[in-house]
């Protein structure tokens, strides 16, 4: 079987992967920091009213400090929890946020577009967080700082640093202008970023998902040659013990034939198996199956009469209440018989002699349904959360019946769910079972 | 005289247990472990009905081998009785209701072999002379 490359595709949510964007993060922020340098002397060049240079600077320092900070505990320990990561990178981002604010504070508040930055924050934490709260919550604390920030300096609470005067000079609109490009372009390299990243993970699940393809059919093929490899010995084994059975009886002792009857026997269930194992190969392969429009009612009868012969050795009777409505369904009519008559088989099995089966169909808005009611050995609560799985037979089940296969009931589960609908079991131990099936219009 | 048989399958136990049952009732029973084989007896030998198996080395060699002998002058009236332990979801599905239509076979029967429904189906396909 081909072995699936270690990347690691059951979770792209990681505390390494976090670890990566937090890298990043801070590559982003030395680049920030040496752009708001830059800007900074720039503005105290240009800029005829004094910009509080000194305070600016401070900020800016601390900016780098933290990120200085970051990036030694980034190298220093390695990224183990999740949420060790997640406490780390909301550190970083409100921290961010703060500094913004206070330098956009102290050049000139509302007066200045840098706070077009903030958006950056905010795309920077929805690519970062899982849970979509953390960015509104990113968002509101954005919003809130420079609400505040805005209202204190309005209403004089804090100063206001008046950087571009009343009128709107030549160098306020090249400033703003400028802001404007570098907005956009730093938005677009947001976007190809994060565009870039969505690719990747794309690419990587479709290659693990062409991978897993390949390996279930190798399975699959593998499987169907298994199968038919040790259905023959089996077919040989029964054929032989049918002639002796059928043809040389006479001449066998009662004990003779017995022990023969009980090989033979067993020999049905292993083939009973091997079908049941080529069934469930079928349903994982149900790209082969050929849905087309049906009318269940109009076979229903015909899946009873099958399993009728078997309910009547039984002294079983089989109460239908069937087919009041006939809906219409999509899908194959194998599999709909193979749902039915494994249901209605169980239910003749585990019923006692004389008991009755009862089978009604439903047609709603939604779903046709159909339910299979018994009066037999019934289901424990704790077997009924095992019921579904493979191979699984409860010990009520084996007292009554020694063969049995324990693959009929994951398979009808598969099959309904390949079909999107619905098994709901009620059931009290040696009162009964019913079974009910909805599938969707 | 008795009517002549001949079974064609890999699987000399199998066979074997075709032939004891088959002579039981009064048959005469040859048998020929592949297509080539077969196909080989048949120029000496005229059997009056043929039992295949599906499978042998090759996953539709009986199928092949059923097409080969409609075609062929000699073999064409020759009833076909096909063995198959396929069931219809083995890959090939096929239902033998439906496909004896188009298939050159006369019928089908389900491995493991009962001996009383060889016999019959023997009997009901051999040709009234």
């Amino acid at each position: 079987m081909s072995k699936l490359s270690s990347t690691d595709f059951t979770s792209f949510y990681t505390p390494r992967s976090l670890r990566r964007k937090i890298l990043w993060l801070i590559n982003l922020r030395w680049i920030a920091t040496a752009g708001m340098v830059l800007l900074i002397l720039l503005a105290a060049n240009l800029l005829e009213n004094a910009i509080p240079l000194r305070s600016l600077l401070v900020t800016v320092s601390v900016l780098g400090a933290t990120n200085l900070i970051y990036i030694l505990i980034a190298k220093q320990v390695d990224p183990s929890s999740l949420k060790k990561e997640m406490i780390f990178v909301r550190v970083q981002i409100y921290l961010d946020l703060i500094l913004l604010s206070i330098l956009i504070h102290l050049s000139g508040g509302i007066h200045n577009p840098f706070y077009l930055f903030y958006i950056f924050h905010v795309i920077i934490a929805s690519t970062i967080f899982e849970q979509k709260k953390d960015p509104y919550a990113v968002t509101i604390f954005s919003v809130a700082v420079f609400t505040l920030m805005v209202l204190a300096e309005s209403k004089h609470w804090i100063l206001h640093y008046n950087l571009f005067g009343s009128s709107l000079s030549t160098l306020s609109v090249l400033i703003s202008l400028g802001v404007f490009y570098l907005t956009m372009f730093s938005s677009a390299y947001l976007g190809v970023t994060l565009m870039g990243r969505h690719l990747k993970v794309k690419d990587i699940i479709s290659r693990q998902n062409k991978k897993l393809k390949q390996a279930s059919e190798v399975k699959t093929k593998f499987f169907r040659f298994v199968s038919h490899e040790l259905k023959s010995p089996i077919v040989a084994i029964q054929s032989s013990l049918n002639v002796v059975l059928d043809l040389l009886g006479n001449e066998l002792t009662p004990k003779t034939a017995d022990m023969l009857t009980r090989a033979k026997k067993r020999s049905t269930q292993m083939l009973d198996i091997l079908k049941d194992l080529l069934d469930i190969m079928y349903d994982r392969q149900l790209d082969e199956a050929k849905p087309e429009k049906v009318i269940p009612c109009d076979f229903l009868k015909e899946f009873i009469e099958n399993e009728r012969p078997r309910a009547e050795e039984k002294l079983i009777t089989i109460v239908e209440k069937i087919c009041a409505e006939r809906g219409n369904l999509k899908l194959d009519k194998f599999i709909l018989e193979k749902i039915f008559s494994n249901l209605l088989s169980n239910a003749i099995r585990y019923t006692p002699n004389g008991g009755t089966v009862t089978i009604y169909t439903s047609l709603d808005d939604t779903y046709w349904s159909f339910t299979i009611s018994d009066t037999g050995i019934g289901i424990s609560p704790i077997d009924k959360q095992h019921i579904f799985d493979e191979f699984y037979r409860t010990a009520n089940a084996k007292k009554h019946e020694a063969v049995g296969t324990g693959l009929g009931l994951s398979i009808v589960k598969n099959l309904i769910d390949q079909l999107d609908g619905e098994i709901l079991i009620e059931s009290e131990v040696n009162k009964g079972s019913t079974f009910t099936v909805k599938i969707p219009l | 005289m008795s009517k002549k048989i001949m079974i064609i399958d890999d699987d000399i136990d199998l066979v074997e247990a075709m032939r004891i049952t088959l002579e039981s009732a009064g048959f005469d029973v040859i048998d020929a472990q592949d297509g080539a084989k077969g196909l080989a007896i048949l120029k000496s030998e005229q059997p009056d009905l043929l039992i295949l198996d599906v499978m042998m080395d090759t996953q539709d060699e009986g199928f092949q081998l059923a097409y080969q002998l409609r075609s062929s002058e000699n073999t064409r009236d020759i009833p076909i009785l096909m063995v198959t332990a396929v069931g219809a979801q083995t890959g090939f599905s096929f239902d033998s209701t439906k496909d004896e239509s188009f298939l050159p076979v006369d019928e089908f029967i389900e491995k493991p072999v009962n001996p009383q429904a060889l016999i019959d189906a023997v009997k009901r396909n051999l040709p009234i002379v």
